[in-house]
């Protein structure tokens, strides 16, 4: 009898599987969120081996996408995955390798993982989906037109993938006309460049394309009267560049929010600075300005500070409307603020013509200069030369018993500037009482008097007066910071949420070498308020690469959870426990027969092959199928008769292979383990 | 027996394995196809008794299982035999005989015994039926119940022959009726051997999870109106084993399982509107996984 003709296996539609431009995208989708994690993020290493990681499990997994899915394989990829969130935990807290991003680091781990495993259509979409949200994350630290660009090849890329899919599976190729495409692209070039000549331009700096907020258009003239900042007075302008602090009043501060800050290091959110004491109150005494758009590029303000460690980056949200000044970290290397324009004034800090309302945002990349004591003790002292404006050193009618106070305080501690400085901060933090049950200064006294001789107990404003006044009557120049101290760090989140009693003020002190430097005298701070980043390994160079694990820092993370912090165990839990089962199960399907000598050889050999040829077999083709299939499409027979030679030992090794198949999983006679080693043999 | 039939080697094929796995077959299609000429040649082949029921509207089931006659000469009662005691049966044209004359060929073929007039006779080993139905004509015509069809291990379509096989066909039959030169080749005990060397045929966990995910698939199709029961399950097996018996294997493949799904199933599928089965289970054969081949 004839050989029967075998049916045409009908095999499901598989677009992505064999679409090697749609894996590409996919990568290439990756490959730009990754970038803006670079870029933005300032984070460099887990991306780096995300991406190769990522380029590997691409490989492999095209390789393998006619191999079934092992269990092995599965748990092996969900213990990753586990990994992975371990990875973040501890990033969030140690912040390894210096990333401002532990998000972005694992959602970039994610894709790396699942990248081994990236069969049907659905997986690459969602390594695409992971992709976007990566991008999302680099969008809270990026403002500039280059991060348009990002998201633009991420939606070609998404584009390319949906198309390469559903050419495969229409089984049309990929191809473009290159002389139209060609021609399209100079056109548009072209265009562009007319349209770029043509319109006119603002004279001034070009305005950043990525504004997106609508300008309101308001000038610096308004009216309002806000209260807002707790310890300025506001007197006419809602910039706050007219603002005062008189140490006779002082209002009360409740916890209600008013901003979270997303930072990369936990800073001290400086404001208004003011310079010049008299009779219980602070002003500034140079108005100057420089007006300025809301985006203000680096090159627009002062360089790096020597010293300095590196930038890192703050978004603020404000959640209660605030006066128009523009709170952060200082020095500032660029900022962007959607307002209509922006006033810097003497001290650093910006302004904004109206106030800021709730929901507002505006991101500030700042310097972390190194202020060490080791550095600042090297630093000379400033003496009255240093070029600074006479009013630094003002002491504005300090009493003379508060000169002594200070000369006592400070004694045995003058061999350079910043013991001095300490030495004073340290006097004051450790002999005065912080108390916000301050009564009012008697009338007649002077405030800073009243407080260093009489109650003994004040708010920082008194204590950062004293030390600002008593620096200065020691001949260093000092001046009055406020603001808002970092507030409820969350060192999971990056985020600190700024409560009103977080209003704070505190003293900067001129040092000749590294410029102003922030110094709290109040008790509870640290005397040297310098902004490090989270751990100490983070800011030290090459340090900054060498991952630091502690037992403690998982615990510490779900810590900071709160209550929530039951579930990341629970889940872990649940996890194992369907791990389990599932395992269980398969266990119990095999029942307890152990495979029979030659059964696993020969299975794996027969894998082997079908990896060798090319094209895996079909779920639904038994072995002889396969194998028919094989033939006829492996070495059709040349015209003249007989099959082709280069195919025929692996074609008759597959035919004997088939058969011992048959033989095994049909009749339960399986080879002897030698035999199977002897067609291995053959095949290599 | 490829002296009578041209070409057909399939259906032919088909027959024999029916009569190896112990069922019985339907030979479905237009007159003159060669349904006839294939059952006389298979019971000539296979030696034995043979019999021929020609269904008419008006045979009775008497006619088929014989009857009790008065015999005069004893003054007693003897039971004639009808055509049914025989080792191969061809009831031509089966749909034309009324439903109580199937039903009588049903329990005959259901349980190789025959009651008549409360009496059981058992009949003999091999026993082997070949239906024929000719499925285009109606007029007077009652169309074998779901039942009934699903008795049948197989059902097998001839085909129209090519014009090779007809020009052979003319050629053969220029001098004379080559049935009439066969000679049988196995002998009653031959058939019976190979019926039970059919049932030691190997047929592995990895065949029967194979078969049982084919008839599930079968019922999950919204297009099936009567889904396929347990019996077609076994007689699938039955088949695949015998098939394998003439591969000369001692085991059955998933290719025999495939190869004999249409004909062993789509006879006894009721499908919905103008669904076809067989293209339906060619579908669903070609489409269904394999159990792993790993399974330690």
């Amino acid at each position: 009898m004839a050989a029967v003709k075998l049916p045409r296996l009908r095999l499901p539609a598989s677009p992505v599987e064999n679409s090697l431009e749609g894996r590409a995208f996919v990568f290439s989708g990756f490959a730009v969120s990754v970038l803006a994690i670079a870029l933005y993020g300032q984070d460099y290493v887990v991306p780096a081996v995300g991406l190769a990681t990522t380029a590997l499990g691409h490989v492999i997994s095209y390789r393998g996408r006619m191999l079934k899915r092992t269990f092995r394989g599965q748990v092996v990829l969900a213990s990753l995955v586990f990994g992975a969130l371990a990875y973040f935990l501890a990033d969030s807290v140690l912040a390894i390798f210096g990333g401002v991003l532990p998000q972005a680091n694992f959602a970039i781990a994610l894709v790396a993982v699942t990248s081994f495993d990236l069969k049907t259509r659905r997986n690459c979409y969602s390594s695409l989906w992971i992709s976007l949200a990566i991008l999302y994350l680099a969008a809270v630290y990026a403002w500039d037109y280059v991060f348009g660009v990002l998201v633009a090849l991420w939606a070609a890329y998404l584009a390319g993938f949906w198309m390469a899919t559903h050419l495969r599976r229409m089984e049309a190729k990929l191809n473009a006309p290159p002389a139209a495409l060609g021609t399209l692209v100079l056109g548009a070039l072209a265009a562009g460049v007319v349209g770029f000549v043509l319109i006119p331009q603002p004279g001034a700096s070009a305005p950043t394309p990525l504004v997106v907020s609508l300008p309101n258009f308001v000038s610096f003239k308004g009216q309002l009267e806000n209260p807002a900042l707790p310890l300025v007075q506001i007197s006419g302008d809602p910039s706050g560049a007219t603002g005062s602090i008189d140490l006779h009043f002082r209002g009360r501060l409740g916890d209600t929010p008013v901003m979270y800050v997303r930072t990369g290091a936990p800073a001290y959110w400086r404001g208004l600075v003011f310079d010049t004491y008299r009779d219980g109150s602070w002003t500034s005494s140079n108005r100057s300005f420089v007006t300025l758009q809301p985006y203000v590029p680096a090159r627009l303000l002062p360089p790096a500070p020597p010293h300095n460690l590196g930038t890192f980056v703050q978004v603020f949200r404000v959640l209660r409307p605030l006066p128009g000044v523009i709170s952060a970290a200082y020095p500032i290397q660029s900022l962007y603020a959607p307002v209509s324009a922006l006033r810097e004034d003497a001290y650093g800090t910006f302004h904004t013509p109206d106030v800021l309302k709730p929901g507002q945002t505006y991101s500030v990349v700042s310097f972390l200069p190194n202020l060490s004591a080791d550095e600042l003790r090297k630093d000379t002292f400033a003496g009255g030369a240093a070029g600074q404006a006479p009013e630094y050193l003002d002491a504005g009618g300090l009493s003379a018993q508060a000169r002594s106070l200070a000369i006592q305080a400070v004694a045995g501690h003058t061999d350079n500037q910043f013991d001095t400085v300490m030495a004073l901060t340290n006097y004051l933090q450790g002999n005065f009482q912080y108390s916000q049950q301050l009564g009012h200064v008697p009338a007649g006294r002077d405030p800073v008097d009243w407080f260093l001789f009489d109650v003994k107990i004040g708010y920082c404003e008194q204590f950062a007066t004293a030390e600002a006044l008593m620096l200065r009557s020691l001949g260093i120049p000092a001046r009055l910071a406020t603001g808002y101290s970092t507030g409820q760090y969350d060192s999971v989140l990056n985020q600190a949420t700024v409560r009103e009693q977080d209003a704070h003020a505190w003293v900067e002190v001129w040092f000749p070498n590294h410029g102003w430097v922030p110094v709290d005298p109040s008790p509870g701070f640290s005397a040297l308020a310098a902004t490090q980043f989270p751990n100490r390994w983070a800011a030290g160079g090459v340090a900054r690469l060498i991952p630091r694990l502690e037992l403690g820092a998982p615990l510490a993370a779900i810590g900071s959870f709160g209550i929530l912090g039951v579930i990341p165990p629970a889940v872990a839990i649940a996890l194992l426990l369907v791990i389990v089962w599932a395992w269980l199960r398969k266990r119990h399907w095999r029942g307890r027969v152990r495979a029979r000598p030659g059964e696993s050889e020969l299975l794996q050999l027969y894998e082997l092959v079908q990896r060798r040829l090319g094209r895996r077999r079909a779920p639904p083709e038994t072995p002889l199928e396969y194998r028919h299939i094989i033939r006829s499409t492996l070495s059709p027979p040349p015209p003249g008769g007989g099959l082709g030679t280069g195919a025929m030992p692996l074609d008759s090794l597959l035919e004997e292979i088939t058969e011992a198949v048959n033989e095994g999983v049909y009749a339960g006679r399986w080879p002897d383990p030698k035999a199977v080693r002897e067609l291995s043999n053959r095949l290599s | 027996m490829h002296r009578v039939i041209v070409g057909k080697e399939r259906v032919v094929r088909l027959a024999v394995t029916g009569l190896v796995a112990g069922g019985h077959v339907l030979l479905q299609d237009l007159p003159g196809t060669g349904k006839t000429m294939l059952a006389r040649a298979l019971s000539t082949s296979v030696g034995g008794t043979f019999r021929r029921i020609q269904c008419t509207p008006d045979l009775l089931p008497s006619d088929i299982t014989g009857s009790s006659i008065f015999n005069q000469k004893d003054l007693t009662f003897e039971f004639i035999p009808g055509p049914i005691f025989a080792n191969i049966v061809l009831a031509d044209e089966a749909n034309r005989a009324t439903p109580r004359t199937q039903s009588a060929l049903l329990e005959a073929m259901g349980e190789g015994q025959v009651t008549v007039e409360g009496v059981t006779r058992t009949l003999k080993r091999p026993f082997f039926v070949i239906a024929t139905q000719n499925p285009t004509e109606f007029h007077g015509t009652y169309p074998l119940p779901e039942s009934q069809l699903d008795r049948f291990i197989l059902a097998a379509e001839m085909g129209a022959p090519t014009d090779a096989e007809a020009m052979e066909v003319l050629a053969r039959r220029e001098h004379g009726d080559p049935i009439a030169e066969l000679e049988s080749v196995v002998s009653l005990s031959d058939v019976l051997e190979l019926q039970d060397a059919c049932l030691r045929v190997v047929a592995a966990p990895a065949i029967r999870t194979y078969i049982v995910a084919l008839l599930q698939a079968i019922r999950a199709r919204p297009d099936v109106l009567l889904p396929a029961s347990m019996r077609s399950g076994v007689y699938l097996q039955r088949a695949a084993q015998a098939w394998s018996l003439f591969e000369g294997r001692d085991f059955v493949l998933p290719d025999d399982v495939k190869l004999l799904a249409v004909p062993v199933l789509a006879h006894r599928l009721s499908m919905r509107g103008r669904a076809r089965a067989d293209v339906m289970i060619q579908e669903l054969v070609s489409s269904i996984p394999l159990p792993p081949l790993r399974q330690h």
